[in-house]
């Protein structure tokens, strides 16, 4: 899982400008090398708004290599293309131009499920058939809906709550909900957007173990996507942060951490706080940058 | 209104029986109320009657509409008017509706469609179903087919109103939701637009027998030979006013009824939202 580069430990000053350096290199590198087990493959991707206003460039030439099996975490302030990224690999979203290439393994299994940002599981389903969506579908036989969903309710904690309606859930809870319903779909790559940005600091913390322990079983793709570089340090196996406005891929950081994580024993470590601080310190840019284009 | 205050009671321990005690008796004294006031109205009717207060002839008292009830009962006159007009209902109901519905959601979902049938809607809408009657009349004749094409017209605007602004209100997300998780349109329609708009169908729906009651005792005062607006009209022509009153009162319980059937079986198919406020 772990990439040619390492994350930089040492060294104060010139962190910033050396992750940078060598993020592109990250980046050059795998491109060279991608013919080797890539699942997602994407040059140049760029999307472009068409407003009264004139054009606005939400994602600007985003190259991407993330071989399958890795865990590719996306940080970037908020507005800087994020979503829209994600939306185009989803192919819910047109793109400007650009390419998208995803390697498909097996045939059968949808190519994408995806956790979206906010309360997507709907209100007019029980969370079993809102687990039980995707394969529906699909037209799944009932015996394999029963098991999985079965299966992924009773790994995210829903089993008893299998007949209620989202109204009567947590917020937490509904979240669990989506993460099941994309599991329970079995693609080949998963991709989530800020799934638990809207959640308290506890239920957070207690979503990500649950999460990183789901996806343990599986090791599927993942491209998740935060604002939060703790979750990023946290989740990741490869970090990209973007620039904001418009969104361009700034620096591809390797997280060195073993897995199984977990994820507060993570967090006391120093190690942690030094990457945690090495990636604030190119993310901070951005964020001023991005506040000074809204002012 | 029962379950609230007991959840809520449950909750408040430590004030429970005061609140129990403020909510019911607040709860109970609404009810009282209710009742009350129309035995109170009516006692006041049939005393302004007998003492000569009100005039007989336009306002008969309420005991002897009652009876009147009773012998239109007994000659079966009454079951066999009702039963006509529920039957029409019944008919208009599901020939008005199920067009609407369908109609409704694949507006809501196609852009092209709603730009093609919302100025057809928007122009037919405002013309008063009453004032089509004699046309209606002219195409299907003093039939059964009259009647019911008067109460589906009646049925058919609210519902498809409604259903397209159901399906218009419905989040974005969720058709992301059945795009990325590979629904077909017709998936689509089934799992996403349809239970989605379902509040304000119901909404519609609700509007729409309203309108069909209305519409089936107008088109059965012309040219017909039996139900309820039958009833009321051949009761004026041979100056029965009791009778009049009589056809009046089983039309306002068959409102009030269907009302109370269409809020249980709101509950029924939405269950996600109606129990939200229990
Ligand atoms: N359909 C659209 N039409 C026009 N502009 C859009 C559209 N969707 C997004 N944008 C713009 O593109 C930019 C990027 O949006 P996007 O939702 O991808 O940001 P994000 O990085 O996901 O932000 P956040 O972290 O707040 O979710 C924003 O400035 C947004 O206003
Ligand atoms: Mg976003």
């Amino acid at each position: 899982m772990s990439n040619d580069t390492t994350p930089q430990q040492d060294g104060n000053a010139t962190r910033s400008r050396e992750a940078r350096v060598r993020g592109s290199r990250a980046m050059q590198n795998q491109d060279l090398d991608s013919a080797s087990g890539s699942k997602i493959r994407v040059k140049g991707l760029t999307k472009q708004f068409t407003s009264k206003g004139g054009t606005f460039v939400a994602v600007d030439d985003v190259s991407l290599d993330i071989p399958a099996g890795r865990f590719f975490m996306i940080v970037g302030p908020s507005g800087c293309g994020k979503t829209t990224l994600l939306r185009m690999l989803a192919g819910l979203e047109t793109r400007t131009s650009g390419s998208i290439e995803i390697t498909r393994g097996d045939t059968g299994r949808p190519v994408n499920s995806m956790i979206f940002q906010g309360d997507s599981i709907f209100p007019w389903m029980t969370v079993w058939d809102n687990a039980a969506y995707g394969l529906r579908m699909r037209g799944v036989p009932k015996a394999d809906i029963k098991e999985t969903v079965g299966h992924y309710l009773d790994r995210t904690g829903l089993s008893k709550f299998a007949g209620s309606y989202p109204h009567q859930l947590s917020g937490g809870m509904r979240q669990r909900v989506s993460i099941a319903r994309a599991f329970a779909n079995d693609p080949e790559i998963l991709l989530m957007d800020e799934p638990f940005s809207a959640l308290d600091e506890q239920n957070k913390t207690l979503l990500q173990q649950e999460l990183l322990r789901i996806w343990d079983e599986t090791k599927k793709t993942v491209l998740f996507i935060t604002h939060s570089v703790d979750e990023a340090v946290t989740m990741g196996d490869q970090i990209m942060v973007m620039t904001a406005q418009p969104g361009r891929a700034k620096v591809l950081i390797d997280v060195p951490f073993e897995r199984p994580r977990h994820v507060l024993e993570l967090r006391a470590r120093p190690e942690y706080g030094e990457l945690v601080y090495q990636i604030w310190d190119s993310l901070r840019e951005e964020v001023q940058r991005a506040q000074r284009v809204e002012e | 209104m029962e379950t609230r205050a007991k959840t809520s009671s449950k909750e408040a321990a430590p004030t429970a029986a005061k609140v129990e005690k403020w909510g019911l008796s607040r709860r109970s004294k609404d009810r009282i109320i209710a009742v009350m006031s129309p035995i109170v109205l009516l006692i006041l009717w049939e005393v302004t009657v007998r003492v000569g207060l009100l005039d007989a002839r336009f306002f008969p008292a309420p005991t002897s509409i009652a009876s009147t009830f009773v012998s239109l009962l007994q000659t079966g006159e009454l079951v066999f008017n009702t039963w006509v007009s529920l039957q029409r209902l019944f008919f208009g109901f599901l020939l008005g509706g199920i067009p609407a519905l369908a109609l409704g959601v694949v507006m809501g979902l196609s852009r092209p469609v709603r730009a093609a049938v919302d100025p057809l809607i928007s122009a037919t809408y405002p013309i008063p179903k009453s004032a089509i009657l004699p046309l209606i009349l002219l195409i299907f004749g003093l039939g059964e087919a009259s009647k019911i094409v008067m109460v589906a017209i009646g049925v058919f605007f609210p519902v498809v109103i409604n259903t397209v602004a159901g399906v218009l209100e419905i989040d974005k997300i969720y058709h992301d939701v059945g795009k990325n998780y590979g629904a077909s349109r017709w998936q689509v329609f089934r799992t996403v637009a349809l239970p989605g708009a379902m509040p304000l169908i119901m909404t519609g729906v609700k509007l729409g027998v309203g309108m069909g009651l209305i519409l089936i005792a107008i088109a059965e005062m012309v040219g017909a030979k039996s139900g309820l607006g039958f009833m009321i009209w051949n009761a004026w022509q041979t100056f029965a006013v009791e009778t009049m009153y009589v056809g009046l009162v089983v039309i306002a319980v068959l409102g009030f009824l269907f009302s109370l059937l269409l809020n249980e079986l709101e509950r029924f198919i939405i269950p996600w939202k109606s129990d939200q406020q229990g």
